[in-house]
């Protein structure tokens, strides 16, 4: 009896041996996706999505990274993925995939067809990051960069914080997209990546603004580093005045920012900003120790102050709330949607206080 | 009587039977040479009686080692342990003439301690009990003795402290070891496997060890030692799971450096369960777990190996496992060869050849190193297997199946009992007398 228990499961055992099924699939039977990029089509509908598929091998030396292109067009992004599987011999596999490029004509039409196809598919992380292609995203997931270890590494680096941390440009992931992309009072934001001619690398210093379905304007480098100074607290950042003529740089150690909407008389809004960077200078005129401190600290102050009202108001003509503000104003007050409402008409009439505090703490030389 | 004890046991040519006849009267003596020390049976019984400065007689019955023995049924089993049997004027004497051959000055061997004892229990008896009794110098030492084995008639002694160990544990071994029915009866470790409430279990409920310190903390902390006759090991009980992963070492070294050791052995223990399975899973289910570097290297690696990824794991699993068992059973001289052999050559090979991938050796060896971090032999022995078990849920269900093995396991070890204690519990210690299991409780 015993013995044809064992003998039964033993057979069962063997046979499942054969049945490895659907899950199944070796690390090497996969084509492992490192960058999407997902465009308008050159002509008629739909869109046109470019995949780069890392080449593994077993050694990584800076330019040995191997990476295959294909490129598809068709009328959902789910067929066009499919249809790239006909073209490999192996399976496509999501799970690497760290970065989604939309091509700029794309993000200027609309991008919520792509948003929606990225948060329902099971295998893209939401930790993958999002950016802007300029001028479209299939030019920028074919860069190669010479000095890649393995497929996408450089571009992985460019985000996050394993790599170069730039002050100039910032991280946008899946899952934050996602949610300003539906949160009241807080809008998506995306950096841009350009490719410059005859350059196989990336440049990334920009920012876009997006509202709920498209991409509405671009922000300046000086901005973009502004907006995280506000936003991110970055930083390994700085601040730049002009006095007498001299540019001085101070490279931040710390920067904190703090902000009230606070309502005024006669149903005027004022949002009241706080910036407070402290560091250290970076470049200025010989002969600055002995100059007055508080004097360099007050200019600072003054140029940053009005830099961050121009921009601010830049972002207010344009319907945009990178900062969350009217988040802000619904988390403070009652949750009705007449609150929303309300915030709808005091944004466009809001007024700006701000007031920025710049501590010197020394001149990077030892005296 | 002679003729009594030549029947029953005829066939033993050692069997030594005199009758001797002084002035006054005649003894019998009966002896098995080659189990006795024949300057013992000269020096109790025939010197004295030949020379009869002091009535033989008296000599017997003042003699405190001389015991009378009234079963003529018990004869041969007496003679067998090593007795000499003196018959004089129809009363039976026995005197304890026994010769046991045994290493001499045991060195622990299996469960070495750098700064603990170095001397292991002795494979006699009364050797051990003696060594035990040296280091715990108390009163409340309580001793008993069994026989277990219908042919080995195997000496067990169960050793506690009779203030502080539990009696329903004491209960439950006495009555374990009384309605035993076995044949033979050679090692703890077999005797573990009779008494243990499940006769299956993955996972050792006692302890077997040879070091002295060990015992004797656990005397201390109310446990229960069982001494086999023949064996240099002892068996302690009730254990816990985290008895199992403390080495004696744990209290004499620096206090940093072992709780930092203690941690190292759990997370050796779960590495050794879970690598294989887990390679399986995230090779072949979920390789977004990796970094991408690691991904990708591995996928190049791989991408020579023609089997599926369980196949790669159970070859090199049957590798390490018999290089494993050949070193423990070639003679020593001839085992560094053999680890070398497997080791470095085959492992190589076996990648370059495409046999395996790099990473799959890397794993290998972790598995088979962080195996043996665990201080008690009989525990990393059960470990050893339980790596096994899991490569099935990993191969269907991916990481999903392996979790639920873990937690099988985690749901089996609450389960388990060791003498009616809760086997798995990690929090102590508590006190001796609430009932629950005593653990070594430094005041």
């Amino acid at each position: 009896m015993r013995l044809k228990g064992a003998a039964v499961v033993l057979s069962l055992l063997l046979m499942s041996t054969a049945l490895s099924g659907c899950g199944f699939k070796d690390i090497d039977k996969r084509f492992f996706v490192v960058a999407m990029g997902i465009d308008l089509p050159d002509e008629g509908k739909g869109f046109k999505v470019t995949l780069r598929l890392a080449v593994p091998s077993p050694k990584t030396e800076p330019g040995s990274a191997m990476s295959q292109i294909e490129t598809i067009q068709s009328q959902t992004i789910a067929e066009a993925v499919r249809l790239a599987k006909s073209h490999v011999d192996k399976e496509l596999d999501f799970g690497h995939c760290k970065i989604f490029v939309l091509g700029e004509k794309l993000i200027k039409q609309g991008y919520n067809d792509v948003l929606e196809w990225v948060t329902r598919r099971r295998d893209v992380q939401s930790v993958s990051y999002f950016a802007i292609g300029r001028p479209d995203a299939a030019t920028i997931v074919k860069v190669q960069p010479p000095t890649e270890r393995y497929p996408g590494n450089a571009l992985f680096l460019a985000f996050g914080t394993d790599g170069t941390e730039s002050s100039y440009s910032m991280t946008a992931y899946a899952f934050d997209f996602g949610r300003r992309a539906e949160e009241q009072g807080l809008d998506p934001v995306l950096p841009l990546i350009r490719k410059e001619k005859a350059m196989e690398n990336y440049y990334i210093t920009r920012i876009a603004l997006l509202d709920k379905s498209k991409m509405v304007m671009l922000l300046t480098p000086q901005e973009t580093q502004l907006y995280n100074q506000i936003a991110n607290h970055f930083g390994k950042s700085t601040v730049r005045s002009k006095v007498d003529n001299n540019n001085m740089v101070i490279a931040a150690n710390s920067v904190r920012s703090h902000y009230d909407i606070v309502s005024g008389e006669n149903g005027t809004h004022t949002l009241r900003l706080k910036l407070r960077v402290s560091g250290i200078i970076e470049e200025a005129p010989p002969g600055v120790y002995d100059q007055d401190w508080g004097k360099l600290e007050a200019g600072f102050s003054e140029q940053t102050a009005a830099e961050i009202k121009t921009m601010l108001e830049k972002i207010q003509k344009a319907g945009v709330d990178p900062f969350g503000f009217g988040l802000r104003y619904r988390a403070t007050h009652a949750g009705s949607p007449k609150t929303w409402e309300a915030w709808q008409q005091i944004y466009p009439e809001l007024q700006f206080d701000i007031r920025v505090k710049i501590h010197i703490e020394g001149t990077g030389l030892v005296r | 009587m002679l003729n009594r004890i030549e029947t029953i046991m005829a066939q033993a040519k050692d069997l030594n039977t005199h009758r001797i006849q002084n002035n006054t009267i005649t003894i019998e003596v009966a002896y098995i040479s080659s189990l006795c020390d024949e300057s013992k049976v000269s020096d109790f019984i025939l010197v004295p009686f030949l020379k009869d400065e002091l009535e033989f007689q008296k000599n017997i019955s003042l003699n405190p080692n001389f015991i009378v023995l009234t079963d003529t049924a018990k004869w041969s089993e007496t003679l067998l342990r090593g007795f000499v049997l003196v018959q004089l004027e129809g009363t039976v004497y026995t005197l304890d003439a026994a010769r046991v051959i045994r290493n001499e000055n045991p060195q622990t061997q299996v469960e070495t301690a750098i700064m603990g004892s170095q001397v292991s229990l002795s494979e006699d008896l009364i050797d051990s009990i003696n060594i035990i009794r040296s280091r715990y110098p108390s009163p409340e030492l309580a001793i008993e003795e069994r026989t277990v084995g219908n042919c080995s008639r195997t000496r067990v002694s169960i050793i506690f402290d009779s203030r502080r160990v539990d009696p329903s544990v004491l209960t439950e071994v006495r009555d374990k070891i009384m309605n035993l029915e076995v044949d033979f009866l050679q090692a703890p470790g077999q005797l573990e496997r009779l008494i243990s409430s499940r006769k299956r279990s993955l996972f050792p409920t006692m302890m077997i060890t040879e070091r002295p310190d060990r015992v004797t903390s656990s005397l201390q902390a109310g446990k229960v030692i069982l001494l086999v006759q023949g064996s240099g090991f002892a068996l302690i009980l009730p254990a816990t799971f985290y008895d199992f992963m403390h080495a004696v070492d744990d209290e004499y070294d620096s206090f940093w450096m072992t709780r930092f050791l203690i941690t190292l052995r759990y997370i050796g223990v779960i590495l050794t369960i879970l690598l294989p399975s887990l390679y399986i899973a995230v090779v072949s289910y979920n390789p977004e777990l990796f970094r991408v570097q690691l991904a990708f290297s591995i996928a190049g690696s791989r991408s020579a190996v023609p089997y599926p990824s369980f196949i790669e794991v159970m070859i090199m699993l049957f590798m390490i496992e018999s290089l494993i068992e050949a070193s423990v059973r070639l003679p020593k001289y001839i085992g560094s060869t053999a680890t070398t052999v497997g080791g470095l050559i085959l492992g190589q090979a076996a990648q370059q050849a495409g046999l395996v991938s790099s990473i799959m050796i890397i794993v290998t060896s972790v598995v088979a190193i962080s195996n043996f971090v665990v201080p008690v032999n009989n525990m990393s022995t059960a470990i050893r297997f339980l790596k096994y078990p899991l490569i099935i849920p990993a191969i269907f269900f991916g990481l999903a199946g392996v979790a639920v093995g873990i937690f099988i396991y985690i749901v089996y070890l609450a389960d388990l009992r060791s003498f009616g204690k809760p086997y798995f519990r990690f929090i102590g210690p508590t006190k001796r007398h609430s009932g629950d299991i005593g653990q070594v409780d430094q005041a």
